[in-house]
């Protein structure tokens, strides 16, 4: 046996470049990511101060994640993005375990998009502690691809990456997909206009050769609030769309009707060999699960959040299920329902059947204020979701978008976001919250911001692909 | 010819700019280091929505991130709007959160 096929006899396991026994970026599979990874000493987290009016520019948060460290559960460095209005939403790497075989290539630059601003930074890592932004492509260029309001970014094979565009140049429909290379220049439009209307999410399974995505809205319908009259316009999506992922065309679309309204993240299985995943249909509540059958793709509900009635409400309080994830393993669903407060995880060890495992509430409309004693007010229920490699550490962060915190907590703007972690035991299927972690994003020198979604330097269970 | 505008924020914070021709509300605003809040810069996700007290506007683009009794009632989105005689504005983001409730409560 060489060297090579047993890693853990190389002198040099734990350098930082080939510790992983190949040559690319990642882990050769989901099991190795588990074994193989240390637990996250930082997180990147998107701040922002869009929708308030603090006179300054959203940025990238580097939040200390080692409970070892001095300054545990803060910020300890900030990248300013160089103009005002971008609001920073999601964001992803240059490079996953999906180029896990193509030698010299890094996880090494953030690809950081402006859902409002339409504007693309790339954020360098080197320094894991002190990020550098080393690259912004503005706005018009985007805009000559007749695409704006970024949302999705996933690497493609070989250094390409990709990102859903939820609108056209003038914030209409439809939506598509804008390509860079691996020099961060827009390449162009990776879809054929039209293919699709509305965008949001999309995760591909390039074994077999498909790639699903959901719907939102178009951007000038979503970007100014929630308005219940677009819903009954039919204005906001309930689709999921099922590409050819070689070919870049449409195969199939399942319309999940009224009980899939806007169907937002979708989450693949890990395992490459898996034809199955979840979306969560953010306005009815739903979880879906999909999955390929004799050629075909369906979508069946497979977990259902019931509303709850609101002294304060006239209607009865969806959940508004806006974040999941799988753990790396596969075994676990975690979903955030917003508006509630909550924050589940699922056994879905059957993947047509999850059976509740555990829960916690912090804020949010039924969840407790203060779930940490001692600490800050929790307003805004647990919204984007990441979990460790190891499936151990679950944090969240409380802010949605801007504008629809500012309709449904409008405190969220007021003080700050928080971001709380669960310690996860995957063995008994439980959560517990981590008293001793919270990051406090209403006490920043510009003023209270609010934080979005969150990565890991070596990789998350919300992006990585296998090929 | 320029246009005077005058700013007015909830908190009783005003200011003045001068807006040059062919200029928006928020260029205007930018180049004389006063903030306002805006978002695409495109007439589509209102983020910067003011509420126009008095004086008259142009659109350079169409105001899509507002719907039509949103317009009717004197709001207008700073980013795509030319001033075409002086202009006294309330400003800030508290305008923008007037346009959307929550709209179960
Ligand atoms: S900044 Fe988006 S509409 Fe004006």
């Amino acid at each position: 046996m060489s060297d090579a096929d047993n890693p853990a006899t190389d002198a040099d396991a734990h350098a930082h470049h080939d510790h992983h026994g190949h040559e690319g970026p990642g882990y050769v599979t989901p099991q190795a990511a588990i074994e193989e990874s240390e637990p996250e000493e930082v997180a990147y987290v998107i701040g922002l101060y869009v929708g308030t009016d603090v006179d300054a520019p959203d940025f990238l948060a580097v939040v200390d994640t080692d409970p070892d460290s001095s300054t545990y559960g803060q910020i300890i460095d900030r990248v300013e993005m160089p103009n005002r209005g971008d609001e920073l939403h999601h964001f992803g790497w240059n490079a996953c375990s999906s180029s896990c075989h193509v030698e010299g290539l890094e996880r090494q630059h953030l690809i950081v998009p402006g859902q409002r601003s339409s504007r693309i930074h790339v954020v360098d890592t080197a320094d894991r502690r002190d990020p550098e932004l080393v690259k912004v492509i503005e706005p018009e260029e985007v805009f000559e691809h007749d695409l704006s309001a970024p949302h999705t970014v996933h690497c493609i094979p070989d250094g390409k990456i990709l990102i859903s565009m939820l609108g056209d140049a003038n914030g209409e429909l439809p939506g598509g997909f804008l390509e860079l290379n691996d020099d961060f220049e827009v390449e162009g439009r990776w879809d054929t206009p039209g293919d699709i209307d509305m965008n949001y999410d999309y995760w591909y399974q390039p074994r077999h050769n498909v790639m699903i995505s959901s719907e939102w809205a178009a951007p000038k319908t979503y970007y100014p609030g929630f308005d219940l009259e677009d819903v009954e316009a039919g204005k906001y999506g309930r689709q999921l769309h099922i590409w050819d992922w070689e070919a870049g065309t449409v195969e199939q679309t399942i319309d999940l009707g009224e009980e899939g309204m806007i169907p937002l993240e979708v989450r693949f299985l890990h395992s490459p060999v898996s034809t199955h995943g979840f979306v969560g249909a953010a306005l009815s509540s739903n979880v879906f699960h999909f999955y390929e059958d004799g050629g075909e793709w369906h979508a069946d509900k497979a977990i259902d959040v019931e509303p709850r009635e609101h002294d304060d409400w006239d209607m009865p309080v969806p959940g508004l299920v806006t974040d999941l994830l799988v753990s790396m393993d596969d075994r676990y669903l975690f979903f955030s329902n917003w508006l509630h407060g909550d924050v589940r995880m699922y056994d879905v060890s059957d993947p047509a059947n999850p059976r509740l495992a555990d829960r916690i509430w912090a804020g949010g409309l039924f969840g407790p204020r203060n779930p940490i004693e001692g600490e800050r007010d929790v307003y805004g229920g647990p919204q984007m979701l990441q979990l460790s490699l190891d499936g151990e550490r679950l944090y969240w962060t409380t802010s949605l978008f801007s504008t629809w915190d500012n309709q449904f907590y409008p405190e969220e703007g007021e003080q700050g976001s928080v971001m709380l972690k669960a310690d996860v035991n995957p063995r008994k299927g439980t959560m517990a919250l981590d008293q001793e972690f919270l990051v406090d994003f209403g006490d920043l020198p510009d003023g209270p911001a609010r934080a979005h979604e969150i990565r890991w330097p070596d990789g998350d269970c919300t992006s990585d692909v296998w090929l | 010819m320029s246009h005077a505008l005058t700013f007015e924020w909830a908190d009783g914070r005003t200011a003045r700019v001068d807006a040059r021709p062919d200029e928006t509300v928020v260029e205007a605003a930018e180049r004389e280091s006063v903030a306002l809040p805006f978002g695409c810069l495109t007439g589509a996700c209102a983020t910067c929505t003011a509420r126009l007290l008095d004086g008259h506007v142009a659109y350079r683009r169409p105001p899509r991130g507002l719907k039509p009794d949103q317009r009717e009632a004197g709001y207008v989105l700073a980013c795509v709007a030319e001033p075409r005689s002086d202009c006294r504005l309330r400003v800030g983001v508290d305008v923008h959160r007037e346009l959307v409730d929550n709209p179960w409560k």
